[in-house]
């Protein structure tokens, strides 16, 4: 009896782990942030009204119960401010991911191409920014785009320009600083299913007639969708709850919600409205996230009926 | 008509046999062909012709060359030297998709993200091409051709190994080309339905009057669909021919070896006795007796001897006609039904098969593993070479 507990356990361990894992650093930490999002704001540590402790009876529960409020999201919903940084960051998120496609796929495609030896090389290249801080690098493209920055004194340098451009603190400077930062999240994937493609589709395209283009654009293109949507979410779901970005290349007229809740959390100290943002932003980004896990799901069934 | 009505193969009208009269012009020429892959050597310094309406099989053991030799016409590989000479034309230059050549890949290479339809089609859509009618009713006759009109609609991962093997069959002939390259064709495939596939390529192809070049490792495989054989090993064409050429007419102990069953000697040919070469061998104390086919004398110089199984006799007692007949042991029997094979021991480490056909329903044989037997053949039976 005991045995086969112990044994049914060790069976049961390599799932249980995980589940712990997520519901302590995850879920706890989530409901948390969701109960903050019911509390009333008052000046004080913490700076809300406590509304949960130990449940004492059933009319204690209904009590601790009529003590949620919905006045934060009351607030999300009547100051149009976070709709316009919730669009803002959505469109932003979007034009991100557009030219991070645009310039990723080349890029991946040109690395599976490659001799088979450079590959790794390649591969490596794409990966080593992660070895600096990401904000170290924000900071170095502050350096860049700033005034007197590397890039307004190498233009002016070669005459292209006489007068410094304004590149920091435009929504251009932004825009870069997503793109570069999450362009490997698109590279790697959309390589990843460039590189799996048996080379005789190719072969059999060009067999049957097809031009070099009509190749790439019938078979290749299609046979690669599965690391460009895998890309364009990794891309785009960072990117939507950015924060770092905006607020040291953006200016005061950049609006992202991610940096919105950094606000209210910072310098407001009003950490309801901020929860509220917060899960308001889980809300929206479930919808992404679940469709690229089907996605996911269904290639990679796809890929075992094909083994 | 039944599948199996159609599996059963027309006689061949008339002699077929372009290769052997003067004026016909070869569809394929190989000129002196030659492809390295860094220092390696894949196809050296290969000539060939191929003709008009032929089933041309390129036969050899894995990393020969064949595949080379065949891609190279496909255009999927450059020739480092030499030409390739198509209809009157030299072809080297040309790039694959504009070569009046079509092949049917070993992986079958289906699209999987269209439908069998769809990947049948691939091949008519260009510019300036047929139109969308013309479009439909040439696939459909194609799936038609290969029985698979009620798959129209499915991808490639919801076909079997056989229908798969058909729609790249389908795909590869939709485009009415003048040769069709075949690579390995029936490797995926089981014994039976390869054996039963091979008649229906055989068929198909005499149907639509094309010329095909097959590539394949099964030696079977190449002697029935074929009119003529290429033997090729590392890098070069050992022997071509038709397929009784090859086998009973083998030039080099490989090919002999490569193409069905034989046991091989180290002769010496010591002199002449009537009509028959006489050879000493490490078979027996008695010499060996040979004698060519057409009554030309035997090669003095061959070193040595192939003897076929079924070309030779096994018996209990000594046989009285034959001029070869040597006593042995039985070491071993290959039983397979329809035939035992057995390996009779003539003297230490010097064994011979012989090829008994069962006709008689006993199950157990009368001879027996460690028997005492007397083997016998033809002397027109052996075949000699040089290497």
């Amino acid at each position: 009896m005991m045995i086969r507990a112990v044994k049914g356990l060790t069976r049961r361990l390599p799932i249980i782990i995980p589940f712990f894992w997520l519901f302590v650093f995850f879920l706890t930490p989530f409901f948390i942030v969701l109960q903050i999002s019911f509390a009333e704001f008052e000046y004080g540590q913490p700076p809300y009204v406590p509304n949960f402790r130990k449940v004492e009876g059933l009319s204690d529960f209904f009590t601790q119960l009529q003590m949620m409020t919905l006045y934060s999201y009351e607030i999300l919903l009547s100051d149009n401010l976070y709709w316009k940084a919730f669009l803002s960051s959505l469109r932003i998120a979007a034009v991100a991911t557009f030219f991070a496609l645009l310039i990723g796929y080349p890029l991946a495609y040109g690395m599976a191409r490659a001799p088979r030896s450079i590959q790794p090389i390649l591969l490596m290249a794409i990966i080593l920014p992660f070895w600096t801080s990401y904000l170290i690098r924000i900071y170095a493209w502050k350096a860049i785009l700033q005034k007197n920055g590397f890039l307004n004194n190498v233009l002016i340098k070669l005459s292209v320009i006489t007068e410094p451009l304004t590149l920091l603190s435009t929504p251009f400077a932004v825009y870069l600083g997503i793109i570069y930062t999450y362009l490997p999240f698109m590279v790697l994937p959309v390589y990843s299913s460039l590189e799996k493609i048996d080379p005789s589709y190719t072969e059999a395209a060009r067999d049957l007639g097809a031009s070099g283009f009509t190749t790439f654009w019938r078979v290749i293109v299609p046979l690669s969708l599965p690391g460009v949507i895998a890309g364009c979410f990794l891309v785009f779901i960072p990117a939507m709850g950015e924060w770092v970005i905006p607020d040291l290349l953006g200016g005061s007229g950049t609006l992202m919600i991610g940096k919105q809740l950094a606000t209210e959390l910072f310098n407001n100290n009003d950490w309801p409205v901020a929860a509220a943002v917060a899960v308001c932003m889980i809300v929206v980004l479930i919808v992404p996230i679940v469709v690229f896990q089907r996605v996911q799901e269904r290639d990679q069934l796809r890929r075992q009926q094909e083994g | 008509m039944t599948q199996q009505d159609k599996l059963i193969s027309p006689a061949p009208t008339t002699d077929f046999s372009p290769w052997a009269e003067q004026d016909q012009e070869p569809l394929v020429q190989f000129r002196n062909v030659t492809k390295r892959f860094g220092s390696f050597v894949a196809v050296d310094n290969v000539s060939l012709n191929i003709y008009q309406r032929e089933f041309f099989a390129l036969l050899g053991p894995s990393g020969c060359g064949k595949t080379t030799l065949m891609r190279m016409l496909a255009g999927f590989e450059t020739p480092t030297s030499g030409e390739i000479i198509v209809d009157g034309k030299n072809i080297v230059d040309v790039a694959p998709d504009k070569r009046p050549i079509n092949m049917m890949f070993q992986s079958y290479a289906l699209f999987p993200h269209m439908t069998v339809e769809q990947n049948v089609a691939f091949g008519l859509h260009r510019s300036g091409g047929p139109a969308k009618s013309e479009i439909e009713d040439r696939t459909n006759r194609m799936l038609k051709l290969v029985q698979l009109e009620p798959f129209a609609k499915r991808k490639p991962n919801q076909l079997s190994g056989g229908q798969k093997q058909r729609v790249a069959l389908a795909r590869a002939l939709a485009r009415s080309p003048k040769i069709l390259l075949l690579d390995e064709p029936l490797a995926a495939l089981d014994k039976k339905l390869r054996e039963q596939t091979q008649f229906e390529l055989m068929n198909i192809q005499e149907e639509l009057g094309l010329t095909f070049l097959i590539v394949t490792h099964d030696q079977q495989e190449a002697m029935t669909v074929s009119s003529r054989i290429g033997v090729m090993r590392a890098g070069q064409l050992q022997q071509i021919g038709t397929p009784g050429e090859v086998y009973e007419y083998p030039q080099t102990g490989f090919v002999a070896d490569f193409i069905g069953d034989t046991s091989l000697f180290e002769i010496e040919i010591v002199g002449q006795e009537g009509d028959f070469t006489v050879a000493k061998w490490n078979g027996a104390e008695a010499p060996v007796y040979l004698r060519a086919l057409d009554d030309n004398p035997v090669d003095p110089a061959a070193k040595f001897l192939s003897v076929r199984p079924e070309k030779v006799t096994v018996s209990r007692e000594q046989p009285t006609d034959a001029p070869n007949a040597f006593k042995g042991k039985v070491v071993d029997i290959a039983y397979t039904g329809s035939q035992s094979v057995y390996h009779v021991e003539l003297s230490p480490g010097v064994t011979i098969k012989a090829l008994d056909t069962n006709r008689l329903r006993l199950v157990a044989s009368s001879i027996t593993w460690n028997d005492e037997v007397w083997v016998s053949w033809r002397a027109r039976s052996g075949v000699v070479f040089q290497s």
